[in-house]
C-alpha cells in the first residue's frame, strides 16, 4: 500500500525522514530504503550537500532528485508520473514544477538533481498557480466518478487534488469519452477515461519487466494506453501496473467492486509460493483475502510482485482446496474429525517407529520443519528426514556454499558489475529476481552472462548467452572453472555440448569484474552428477577470490520456497542445525527406494514427490509400497489423492504464522491475517498433536515457542525473535550469531570426471522445464487458470523442418521411460538437436521423464 | 529592394541543379575538397563560430557554438539534419532540398568534419516524398563520387549519410522527438537535460541542425566566417529564406539579408495585399509566433527586433492575414493544428490545447460569452513555459496574442454567433454534442 499513499506518508512510515533541523551540517543522513541494514557494497557513495527549500537549510545526499531531497526538509512535492523504481524520470505530468533560484522557467523537481547551494521554492504564488493549473488540466477530462471507482479512498489523484488543486474547475466542455471499462487482460481492466496518461504502466512494461506489450496509442488528447494490436496483456509481472496506476484507470478484475478502502484491513506478510519470498500485504475483508499487494522491501522484492503471487489468492477460496482432514477407507478418502485422523496417523507412526520418514518442502516454515524434525528424531528415533533431492550434501560443501563472505544478498545482485545466471530460468523459478537482474543491467550497467540448456528470457539482456546440452551442466561448469583458472579446457566443451569461445568469454567477464555475481539453480543437483555442480560452483567462487570483495559471490536458487531455511535448521538426513554433522538417515531418494518394510510410514509436509520431484513416476511406484502415507496438503492431487492414508489440510499463506529463510539468508516472518478456512488447523499444532500421541511433548502451545526453540537450537539463528525479524526481516549473516557458524574444513573440492552429453543418434537431447504457470495455486485461481499451458515440447525450427512438424502440431514423444503426447512450439533460439518438454504433474509427462532419460524421439 | 539571392538561392532555378554534374560545374564540392585539404577541424569550427550563424529551424541558437558543445574524443558522434519541416507556413527547406540537395549534403559533410562526426542522418517529413527521392538520389551520387563514406577524398575523414523518412508528425520536428523517432520509437520529446550534444541519438553526442542552417555551411567556409557576418545585422548575420504565404499578391520563398525592413519584404517582394484589401495581422515566424499588426511593419526583419516586439522570427515563415479573414477562424485553425499534433506526453499541452480548441469552437457555435476569452487567455498562460517541449507554447503564444490584440473582434464574433443561433439549435444542442463526441472516437 505504501505505493499508493502520498510519498511523505510512505516515507514517514519507513521512519527515514528527518525534518528540517537547526544545524543542518550535523544532520545524519539515513537514506536506506526499507529492508536495507547497510548500503550494498557496489552502490556509489553519495556526498551530503546542503540546499535551501522554502527557506529552510536542509542536508540531503547529492544527486537525489529534488522531489526526494525535499523530503529531507519535510516538504512534499506532488507527483504523478515520477516513480524512481521505473528508472529515469520522464517529467511528463508536470505536477512537480518548482521554482529554482537562477532558472527563469519552473523546473520539474522529479528530474532535477539537488546540488549544493541550490535554493528551491515550492510554495510561491507562481508555483502554486502552476500546481493548481496542472490539477485543473488533469481533471478536465477525468470523469470524477470517484463514488463508483475502486481507487476512491486510496487514490493519489484524490489526495493531490485536495492538497494542490484549486478545488474548482473552469472546464465546462464535454469530456473525452472511451468505452469503459475494457479488459486489458483476464486480470486487469482498463478505464481509459480515468487515465491521466502518466505513462507509469507503459514504462513498467517497456523498461522494468521488458515485456514490451503496453504502448501509448494515438496522440494528444486522444492518446490512450493499450497493447499494439489489441491482444491481451499477458506477462509474468503484469499485475504491478494496477498498483503503479495513480488513479483508478487500471483495476484488478478479481478485486473490482469487492470492497472499498474503508471496508478492509491490511495485513503484512510474506509470499511463500517460491523462493523469492516477496513481501506482501493482504487486503482482508470479512476474514477473506480480497487482494494481494506489494509491501516494498528493497532488500527482497524492490516493491514488485509476480502475477502468481498477486492473483493465486483466488485459489484459496476454491472448492478444490482441502479444508478438513481425510482418512482413507478402502480406496476412498473420506472426511474425518481431527481427533480420529490424528489417532490414525499417530498409531501408524508409533508402529513404524524408526522405520518412519518425513519429507518437507514448499512453504513449510522453519517452525514446522523444526517440530517435524523433533518428532522424527526424538519421538520416533528416525533420522530419515530430507528437504531436498539429489543425494546428501557433505557438510563441507554445504558450509562452503553458505559462507557469508561468498554469498550474495539481493541488493548485492543489483549492484554487481558482472552477473552469471547459471542453469536457472529466473522468471519461472524465482521471478522477482529476474526483475532485479534486469535492473542491474539497465540501471547500473552490469554485464550479464546467461548459461543455460534452454534459452532464457534473460538472453536478450545478456552480453553472452551460452548454451549447453540438456543435463550437461556438470561438464559446462567444470569447463568454465578451467577457463577461469586459465587452464586448457580439453574436451569439456564437447562433453557439455557447448561452445568453448562462449565459455572463455564468460570466464573473461567474471575474471574482469570487480564484483562478479553467480546465480545458480539448485535443481542442477537433481539431475547432474550429485553434488558435483555445487562443488564446481564452490571452486569457481574460490578461484574468483570473491571472499575478499564485499558484494561479490554466488546465490543458490532453491527449488523449494523455504529450501534454505529447512536446510539450515537441519531438515537433512546427514546434517543437523546450522549444518552441523548429525545423523545418518536416508536421503529422499533412499527413502523412495526403501519404502515398504524398511521405511513403513512417510510424512509429506507441503511437498508432493510425485509432482515436485523430477522422478515423480518412480515415487508413484514407490509410494504404492508404503505402509502409511501421511500428507499435509492444500490440494487433493498427486500423492494425496493416490497414496495418502491420512491427509491433513495445510494452511495457506495468510493463515500461517512462522518464519522462512530467504535464499540470501534473510529470516522473514509470516503473519496470520485471516482466520483459517473450514477446519484447517495450524501445521505446527498438528505436528505437536502427533508428537504427544507418540509420547513426545514438544512443549509448544503457540508457534513462537517453536521459534524460541529454533533460537536456542540453531546456533546461526541464536536469539532470534519474531520481533527482531519484524516487518522487513533480518539476514542472519549480519547478526552477531553468524560467528557461531561452523567453518568448512575445505573450500575447494576434487571434482569427478563429468559425464558427456548423450549422443543423439538420430534422436534429440531431452531437457525439461517448469513454468511459473503451474500447480494447484495457479490451476484453481480463476484469473490464472487460463495461463496453464498444455503439454508442450519446444523444438528448433531446423528440427521442426526435418521432422515435418510446425508450431501447434501434436506429436508423440518417446523416451526410454515412456511416451507422451505434446504440442509443438518451434522457437528460433532452441539449439538444433535439443528438445525441451514442459514438465508438469501430468501423468504421461511424469512417466516419460522418469529416470531423467537423456534422449527423446519425436514422432509426428 | 533587398532580394539578395546571393547565397542559398544563387541560381536556384538553374535546370537540373539537383544533379551532381551541374552542382559540380558550378563549383560544388570544391569547398569540401579545399576544407579537407587545407583546414583542420578546429579552424572550420572557428569559421562557423565567427560567422554568427544562428539556427534557421526556429530557436535561433548559434550553430557554431552548438557544434562546439560536442565532446571531443573517439566515439560515434551523430549529425541529424532536421528536415521535418512542418510548421504551418514554412516551405523553404522543401525548395532547398528539391532544387539544390548537394548544397545541403556538402554542408553536412563539412559540419561533420568540423565536429568530428562520423554518422549523419537527414530526417525528412514523410509527406516530402519527392524531396526525399531527390535527396536519396543525391546521396547516392555523393557516395559514388567519394564525398561520403570512409576516407573521403583520401583525407582519412569519413562520414556516412542516411536519408530517413518520418511518418508525418509535427512533433518529430522537435529535436529530441526526432531522435526517438529516428531510433524507431514513438516520437515523443525527451526530458532535457541531457542535451543531445551529450546524449542524443542512441545516447551518443549529437548535433541537430535545420536544412537551411546546414546549407549555409559551405558558403561560410568559402567566404570566411567574418565576411559572412558582415551580411545582415550584428546579431542576426547572413541571409534568411522567408516563406511568405497567406493574403499577399506574390507568395513564395525569398532570400533576404537579415535586418531588411519588414515592410520591404511584405510590400516590395510579396507585392502587398490583394487588390482592395488591407493587411490586418501577420505571423512573422510561422504559425507558432505571436501575431503582429500593421503597426509593426517597419520592424527590421531579424531575430532580435522581432523578439523585442513580443514575437519571434522562428523559421522565417511570414503568414499574412487581411481584413477579409476572421481572427476567430485563424485562432481556431491554429489551435486545432497544435491540438492535433500534440503528442500527449505532458499534461498542459495535451489538455490545454484540446480545451482551447473546445472553447474557440464554442465561440464559433454561438455558445460563448466574453468571459470565455479570459479563460482562453488564462489557459494559454498556464501552458506557456510549463510544458515538456515547446509545442504547447506554440499554440498558446499565437492564440493568446490574437485574443489580446483583437479582443473587440472576438467579442463581436461571440455576439454575432450567439444571435445567429436559432432556438432549434439550442434544443438540439445536447444531441449535437453527443454526435461530435461519437465522431471524434
Amino acid at each position: 500500500m505504501a505505493e499508493n499513499l502520498p510519498p511523505s506518508s510512505a516515507q514517514h512510515d519507513a521512519g527515514n525522514v528527518t525534518t528540517a533541523v537547526a544545524n543542518p551540517t550535523h544532520l545524519v543522513i539515513d537514506a536506506l530504503p526499507p529492508g536495507y541494514s547497510s548500503k550494498p557494497a557496489g552502490e556509489p557513495e553519495r556526498e551530503a550537500i546542503i540546499f535551501t527549500i522554502d527557506g529552510a537549510e536542509v542536508s540531503a545526499p547529492a544527486g537525489l532528485m529534488l522531489v526526494d531531497a525535499a523530503k529531507y526538509g519535510g516538504v512534499e512535492i506532488p507527483v504523478f508520473c515520477y516513480e524512481p523504481k521505473l528508472g529515469a524520470p520522464v517529467g511528463a505530468c508536470r505536477m512537480c514544477l518548482v521554482e529554482i533560484e537562477g532558472i527563469p522557467k519552473l523546473q520539474t523537481a522529479c528530474s532535477t538533481p539537488v546540488r549544493d547551494g541550490m535554493s528551491v521554492v515550492t510554495k510561491s504564488p507562481r508555483v502554486i498557480e502552476a500546481q493548481n493549473s496542472v490539477v485543473e488540466f488533469i481533471l478536465a477530462n477525468h470523469p470524477l466518478d470517484c463514488p463508483v471507482c475502486d481507487k476512491g479512498g486510496e487514490c493519489p489523484l484524490q489526495d493531490i487534488s485536495y492538497g494542490w488543486g484549486r478545488g474548482k474547475s473552469r472546464f465546462t466542455e464535454p469530456k473525452r469519452h472511451f468505452e469503459k471499462p475494457v479488459a486489458l487482460s483476464p486480470s486487469i481492466a482498463i478505464d481509459r477515461e480515468r487515465c491521466i496518461l502518466c505513462y507509469r504502466c507503459v514504462r513498467f512494461s517497456q523498461e522494468v519487466s521488458e515485456d514490451y506489450q503496453l504502448v501509448l496509442l494515438e496522440r494528444g488528447a486522444d492518446a490512450h494506453v493499450g497493447t499494439f494490436d489489441g491482444t491481451e496483456y499477458i506477462a509474468p509481472f503484469s499485475g504491478n501496473i494496477i498498483e503503479l496506476c495513480p488513479v483508478g484507470a487500471l483495476t484488478s478484475r478479481a478485486y473490482r467492486f469487492r470492497a472499498r478502502p474503508w471496508d478492509i484491513e491490511q495485513g503484512g506478510s510474506v509470499c511463500s509460493m517460491c523462493p523469492g519470498q516477496c513481501n506482501v500485504t493482504y487486503t482482508v475483508r470479512d476474514e477473506k483475502v480480497m487482494r494481494v499487494l506489494q509491501r516494498d522491501n528493497h532488500a527482497v522484492d524492490d516493491g514488485w510482485l509476480c502475477d502468481r503471487g498477486r492473483f493465486a489468492y483466488q485459489a484459496w477460496e476454491s472448492e478444490a482446496r482441502i479444508t478438513q482432514p481425510l482418512v482413507r477407507q478402502g480406496d476412498k478418502l473420506l472426511p474425518a474429525r481431527w481427533g480420529y485422523a490424528l489417532d490414525v496417523a499417530a498409531s501408524a507412526l508409533k508402529k513404524a517407529g524408526a522405520r518412519s520418514a518425513a519429507l518437507a518442502g514448499g512453504g513449510t516454515t522453519n517452525e514446522e520443519g523444526w517440530l517435524l524434525r523433533r518428532l522424527l528424531i526424538e519421538g520416533l528415533g528416525s533420522h530419515n528426514i530430507d528437504s531436498r533431492r539429489g543425494g546428501k550434501l557433505s557438510a563441507d560443501v554445504a558450509r562452503t556454499l553458505t559462507e557469508p563472505d561468498v554469498t550474495l544478498s539481493i541488493p548485492d545482485v543489483e549492484w554487481a558489475d558482472a552477473i552469471l545466471v547459471l542453469a536457472t530460468e529466473l522468471v519461472d523459478e524465482m521471478p522477482i529476481l529476474d526483475l532485479r537482474v534486469r535492473k542491474a543491467v539497465n540501471q547500473h550497467g552490469a554485464k550479464l552472462a546467461v548459461a543455460t540448456a534452454r534459452p532464457s528470457s534473460l538472453d536478450e539482456k545478456a552480453t553472452i548467452a551460452a548454451r549447453f546440452a540438456p543435463k550437461a551442466v556438470d561438464a559446462f561448469a567444470q569447463a568454465l572453472l578451467r577457463s577461469i583458472a586459465g587452464e586448457d579446457l580439453g574436451d569439456l566443451p564437447t562433453r557439455a555440448g557447448a561452445d568453448g569461445e562462449e565459455i572463455a568469454a564468460i570466464a573473461a567477464l567474471l575474471n574482469g569484474a570487480e564484483r562478479p555475481a553467480i546465480l545458480w539453480g539448485e535443481k542442477v543437483l537433481y539431475y547432474a552428477g550429485g553434488a558435483a555442480p555445487a562443488m564446481t560452483v564452490a571452486n569457481i567462487v574460490d578461484k574468483l577470490g570473491v571472499a575478499k570483495t564485499p558484494g561479490a559471490g554466488h546465490m543458490q536458487i532453491p527449488v523449494q520456497a523455504n529450501g534454505r531455511g529447512l536446510r539450515e535448521i537441519g531438515f537433512l538426513p546427514n546434517l543437523g542445525p546450522a549444518l552441523s554433522e548429525e545423523g545418518d538417515g536416508k536421503s529422499s531418494d533412499e527413502i523412495a527406494a526403501a519404502l515398504g518394510d524398511e521405511v513403513n510410514a512417510l510424512i509429506l509436509m507441503g511437498v508432493d514427490p510425485m509432482v515436485d520431484y523430477p522422478n515423480g513416476a518412480e515415487w508413484d511406484d514407490a509410494l504404492a509400497k508404503a505402509g502409511t502415507v501421511i500428507s499435509f496438503s492444500t490440494w487433493l492431487s498427486g500423492t494425496a489423492e493416490r497414496h495418502a492414508d491420512v491427509v491433513f489440510p495445510l494452511e495457506v499463506g495468510p493463515e500461517k504464522e512462522g518464519t522462512l529463510t530467504h535464499p540470501d539468508g534473510r529470516l522473514q516472518r509470516l503473519r496470520q491475517t485471516v482466520e483459517r478456512a473450514g477446519e484447517v488447523n495450524a501445521g505446527w499444532w498438528a505436528i505437536d498433536q502427533l508428537s504427544s500421541r507418540v509420547g513426545l511433548d514438544l512443549g509448544v502451545k503457540v508457534v513462537h515457542q517453536a521459534t524460541a526453540q529454533i533460537a536456542d537450537g540453531v546456533p546461526i539463528y541464536a536469539g532470534i525473535t519474531p520481533e527482531e525479524v519484524g516487518g522487513t526481516g533480518v539476514r542472519w549473516q549480519e547478526r552477531e550469531a553468524a560467528t557461531n557458524r561452523l567453518a568448512p574444513s575445505r573450500t575447494t573440492f576434487d571434482l569427478p570426471e563429468p559425464a558427456a552429453a548423450a549422443e543423439p543418434n538420430g534422436r534429440l537431447r531431452l531437457g525439461t522445464f517448469r513454468s511459473l504457470w503451474g500447480g494447484g495455486d495457479v490451476e484453481n485461481a480463476a484469473t490464472l487458470a487460463p495461463l496453464v499451458s498444455r503439454t508442450r515440447v519446444e523444438l528448433s525450427p531446423a528440427d521442426g523442418e526435418r521432422l515435418g512438424v510446425n508450431t501447434g502440431d501434436s506429436v508423440t514423444l518417446n523416451t526410454d521411460s515412456g511416451e507422451v503426447t505434446a504440442i509443438v512450439a518451434l522457437r528460433d533460439s532452441i539449439p538444433t538437436g535439443s528438445a525441451f518438454l514442459l514438465d508438469s504433474r501430468d501423468d504421461g509427462v511424469r512417466r516419460a521423464v522418469a529416470g531423467s532419460p537423456a534422449l527423446v524421439e519425436v514422432v509426428k | 529592394m533587398s532580394l539578395s539571392n546571393e547565397l542559398l538561392f544563387d541560381n536556384i532555378d538553374e535546370p537540373n541543379l539537383k544533379s551532381i554534374e551541374v552542382y559540380e560545374q558550378r563549383g560544388g564540392y570544391d569547398e569540401l575538397k579545399r576544407v579537407l585539404r587545407e583546414l583542420p577541424p578546429e579552424a572550420v569550427l572557428n569559421e562557423l563560430q565567427a560567422s554568427g550563424l544562428r539556427g534557421r529551424g526556429g530557436a535561433g541558437f548559434a550553430m557554431g557554438t552548438k557544434a562546439g558543445f560536442l565532446p571531443k574524443g573517439d566515439m560515434d558522434k551523430y549529425l541529424c539534419c532536421n528536415a521535418d519541416e512542418s510548421e504551418p507556413g514554412t516551405f523553404k527547406d522543401r525548395e532547398l532540398m528539391q532544387k539544390n540537395p548537394h548544397q545541403l549534403i556538402e554542408g553536412m559533410i563539412i559540419s561533420s568534419f568540423a565536429a568530428g562526426i562520423n554518422k549523419a542522418f537527414i530526417y525528412i517529413r514523410g509527406e516530402y516524398e519527392e524531396q526525399a527521392d531527390v535527396l536519396e538520389a543525391a546521396t547516392k551520387e555523393a557516395y559514388e563520387k567519394g564525398y561520403l563514406g570512409e576516407n573521403i577524398l583520401g583525407s582519412g575523414f569519413g562520414v556516412s549519410l542516411v536519408v530517413h523518412r518520418g511518418a508525418g508528425a509535427y512533433i518529430c520536428g522537435e529535436e529530441t522527438a526526432l531522435l526517438d523517432s529516428l531510433e524507431g520509437k514513438r516520437g515523443n520529446p525527451r526530458l532535457k537535460p541531457p542535451f543531445p550534444a551529450n546524449a542524443g541519438l542512441f545516447q551518443g553526442p549529437t548535433l541537430i541542425n535545420n536544412v537551411e542552417t546546414l546549407s549555409n555551411v559551405s558558403h561560410i567556409t568559402k567566404m570566411g566566417g567574418l565576411k559572412y557576418a558582415e551580411i545582415g545585422t550584428e546579431k542576426s548575420t547572413g541571409t534568411k529564406l522567408v516563406s511568405i504565404s497567406g493574403c499577399v499578391q506574390k507568395p513564395g520563398n525569398y532570400e533576404i539579408d537579415l535586418g531588411t525592413p519588414s515592410r520591404e519584404i511584405l510590400f516590395d517582394l510579396a507585392g502587398g495585399p490583394l487588390p482592395g484589401r488591407e493587411f490586418k495581422a501577420w505571423f512573422p515566424g510561422g504559425s507558432s509566433s505571436p501575431v503582429l499588426t500593421p503597426a509593426e511593419f517597419d520592424l527590421p526583419y531579424d531575430f532580435d527586433s522581432i523578439a523585442a516586439a513580443g514575437s519571434m522570427l522562428g523559421s522565417g515563415a511570414i503568414i499574412m492575414i487581411d481584413d477579409s479573414v476572421s481572427m476567430v477562424d485563424v485562432a481556431l485553425r491554429t489551435a486545432k493544428f497544435y491540438k492535433h499534433e500534440s503528442c500527449g506526453k505532458c499534461t498542459p499541452c495535451r489538455e490545454g490545447t484540446s480545451w482551447t480548441v473546445k472553447m474557440l469552437q464554442r465561440i464559433d457555435d454561438g455558445l460563448a460569452t466574453p468571459m470565455d476569452l479570459d479563460i482562453i487567455e488564462s489557459v494559454c498562460e498556464q501552458i506557456m513555459g510549463n510544458c515538456l517541449c515547446v509545442l504547447g507554447d506554440a499554440m498558446a503564444m499565437p492564440v493568446s496574442s490574437m485574443v489580446k490584440k483583437f479582443r473587440p473582434e472576438f467579442e463581436a464574433h461571440i455576439e454575432a454567433a450567439r444571435l445567429a443561433r436559432t432556438p432549434l439549435d439550442d434544443a438540439t444542442l445536447a444531441d449535437e454534442i453527443n454526435l461530435k463526441e461519437l465522431a471524434a472516437h
